[in-house]
């Protein structure tokens, strides 16, 4: 915990020089193709190990270690809670009508929305991190970024099959017109992040989901829930497809946040805290599948404040008033001030400025959602993982 | 009426879930869980499932360095951390920290800073890391080995191993021990429900390496035990201490052994 905080959202600057910076920048914008650090390829991501279900009080959870032991820890709990009135919630009825346009339960046409589709709210995540307060801006950030995928992704397939799954996430927080569940999804580091955790935590929070279960409800219509006391026919947030059609329909899951940068011209997937800290631009992608369960539907993206931006510029030969002397070149006025010097000198580290290109933010997203693309890949081998 | 262990006891000789008096948990724990830390463990007690890690001895932030135990020996530094889902009901806390969390940490730390050999470790600090993934009682007694595994694998040196247990009465056993008619029994490991509702302690003890003249003992096997941690938050009479401190100081043993196979068990990889 001897890391100094920092109230910048990006994740702590590690303490590289002005040299090696330009250095890793270097060799991470190589034309033909990024040299990491760890010598992995662009788009490949750390080996890690995953679990489910490894703490029997929760409704649902996971943990996940990266080979660099980082870990994270994720529980999910649910509580039944009443249903604010209509006339209480007439305001977020509003916004929750303009942020998703879904498809509403049958015969609930006439219902307020937030009885029926299900309300952003109802899922709350928290996030601990050691050596932060849970009231931090990292903390704070990382979880509304991940929750706002959650509570955003909404199938456009109601018809038919996986009406449970109508509403997304939301709808199926929904019991009937007076109660609903609430989902509390709790996420714990166990280790100081070694890089941005973002990516863990979202494929740990990804498999929690997947296992939460929610006992099966006994009560019908519009009476008090009413559940049935065996787990074992407990019913899964997210359902499990029917043996039946499982040839033609893939189980709907839970969205997940990658974090991609861009270095130069090239895209990297899963940084590290090195690579991290001399991108260009730091983007977290969330993806879902589509409803028809082939291809790739983007939910989000928001950009993240690059902590090169925070970094220190080295001074080129010909800027520098110690080697001045020896050159002789010493009219040169924008000595005083290194970073007022405005042509980039190649092998000398300049912190990144100014905003992201549109081409870049085209090319990210499309290496992440092309077909057998990286997003296709992380949602298949997290489809690997026995939940 | 709820059912109890207090009321249940007295007519099945039998506790809540099964147990009988002196009947421990399923006890499992593991060291070497975490790759990035100096060491770590897990450590599960019945439901109350613990994971600790331990960083250092490592150089302190400099505030701790230049304060009055930095120069005599290490800093023992805890961190509990109650995860939000490890009750029956989401906690939500306020800040960070609550009371439970906080007196378990400070119990900790002044029973490790005395427990391990920091004089090796001079202006250096040892951070240990607990999080509670579950909470099913015995909460402070799992902290302690957990800890305990954790300092191990992290290869402090202490001179034995600490093991915490809990011991209970099976009544409130508020009014003087009638040595004639006796009904209440001494529990040994004690689960959520039962620390709610009886009266229980903690106990932490240690065996002390035999060493100078008693190093001939062959009688004694364990050494010598000795209490090192002694905590109580309900209220008992003093009569009954008698019963409560042999049986906690028993399941200490008990656990000693586990945690001594868990030690060896992993060496062997």
């Amino acid at each position: 915990m001897s890391n100094p905080r920092q109230a910048s959202s990006a994740s702590q600057t590690p303490h590289l020089s002005p040299a090696e910076l330009s250095y890793l920048y270097t060799s991470l914008s190589l034309p033909k193709g990024p040299i990491r650090p760890d010598g992995r390829s662009p788009t490949q991501f750390r080996p890690l190990t995953a679990e489910t279900d490894i703490l029997p009080g929760t409704n649902g959870s996971a943990r996940i270690g990266f080979a660099d032991g980082t870990q994270a820890i994720v529980g999910v709990k649910a509580e039944v809670e009443k249903t604010v009135l209509a006339s209480d919630i007439l305001q977020q009825d509003v916004e929750n009508d303009l942020q998703a346009p879904s498809d509403r339960r049958d015969g609930a046409e006439s219902t307020p929305s937030a009885a029926a589709g299900g309300h952003g709210s109802w899922v709350q995540m928290s996030i601990e991190i050691p050596g932060f307060r849970d009231d931090d801006a990292l903390p704070v950030f990382l979880s509304e970024m991940m929750r706002e995928s959650l509570v955003g992704s909404v199938t456009d397939a109601g018809k038919g099959r996986d009406t449970e799954m109508a509403g997304g996430l939301k709808g199926r927080l929904v019991i009937n017109k007076r109660w609903h569940w609430r989902l509390y999804i709790d996420v714990l580091l166990l280790s100081q992040p070694l890089s941005y955790p973002l990516p863990l935590l979202s494929l740990t929070t990804h498999l929690a989901l997947l296992s939460t279960k929610l006992p099966k409800l006994k009560s019908q219509g519009e009476e008090d829930p009413f559940f049935d006391d065996d787990w074992g026919v407990a019913e899964h947030l997210y359902p499990r497809p029917s043996p039946s059609a499982s040839a033609t329909s893939s189980q709907i899951r839970p969205p997940v946040t990658l974090l991609v940068i861009s270095v130069g011209d090239n895209v990297i997937f899963d940084p590290n805290r090195e690579e991290i800290s001399v991108a260009d631009a730091v983007l977290a992608i969330s993806i879902t599948r589509n409803s028809e369960g082939q291809g790739l539907k983007l939910l989000s993206i928001r950009t993240i404040d690059p902590p090169s931006r925070l970094t220190q510029p080295g001074v080129p030969n010909s800027e520098n008033l110690s080697t001045m002397a020896a050159t002789g070149n010493s009219d040169n006025a924008a000595a005083a001030n290194p970073s007022a010097g405005q042509e980039e000198v190649p092998g000398v580290w300049r912190p990144r400025r100014g905003g992201i290109k549109r081409s870049v933010i085209t090319e990210l997203t499309r290496t992440v959602l092309k077909k057998g693309g990286v997003g296709e890949e992380v949602l298949e081998g997290l489809e690997g993982v026995e939940v | 009426m709820p059912l109890e262990t207090s009321t249940t006891y007295p007519l099945t000789k039998l506790r809540l879930d099964g147990r009988r008096w002196n009947e421990m948990r399923v006890f499992q724990a593991q060291i070497s869980t975490n790759p990035a830390s100096s060491g770590s463990s897990y450590l599960a007690m019945g439901n109350t499932s613990i994971m600790c890690s331990v960083h250092g001895p490592a150089e302190g932030r400099r505030g701790e360095a230049s304060g009055s135990a930095g120069s005599g020996g290490a800093v023992v530094d805890v961190d509990v951390n109650v995860a939000g889902f490890a009750g029956i009901d989401r906690k939500r806390r306020a800040g960070g920290s609550d009371r439970q969390s906080t007196n378990i940490s400070t119990i900790l730390r002044s029973a490790f800073q005395s427990h391990l050999h920091t004089y090796l470790y001079p202006h250096s600090t040892i951070s240990i890391h607990v999080s509670v993934l579950s909470s099913d009682g015995s909460l402070l007694a799992a902290a302690i080995n957990a800890c305990t595994l954790a300092l191990v694998d992290a290869g402090i040196p202490m001179p034995g191993l600490l093991c915490g247990c809990t011991a209970g009465m099976t009544g409130s056993a508020s009014t003087p021990k009638d040595p004639r008619e006796d009904e209440l029994d001494p529990l040994m490991d004690l689960s959520l429900p039962e620390e709610q509702e009886l009266p229980y302690l903690t106990i932490g003890t240690t065996t002390m390496v035999p060493v100078g003249q008693n190093n001939m003992d062959e009688d004694e096997e364990d050494g010598e035990t000795k209490v090192a941690v002694l905590n109580m938050d309900s209220k008992v009479h003093y009569t009954y201490l008698d019963s409560l401190v042999p049986v906690a100081i028993d399941g200490c043993r008990e656990i000693r052994e586990l945690m001594e196979g868990v030690i060896r068990g992993s060496q062997r990889m």
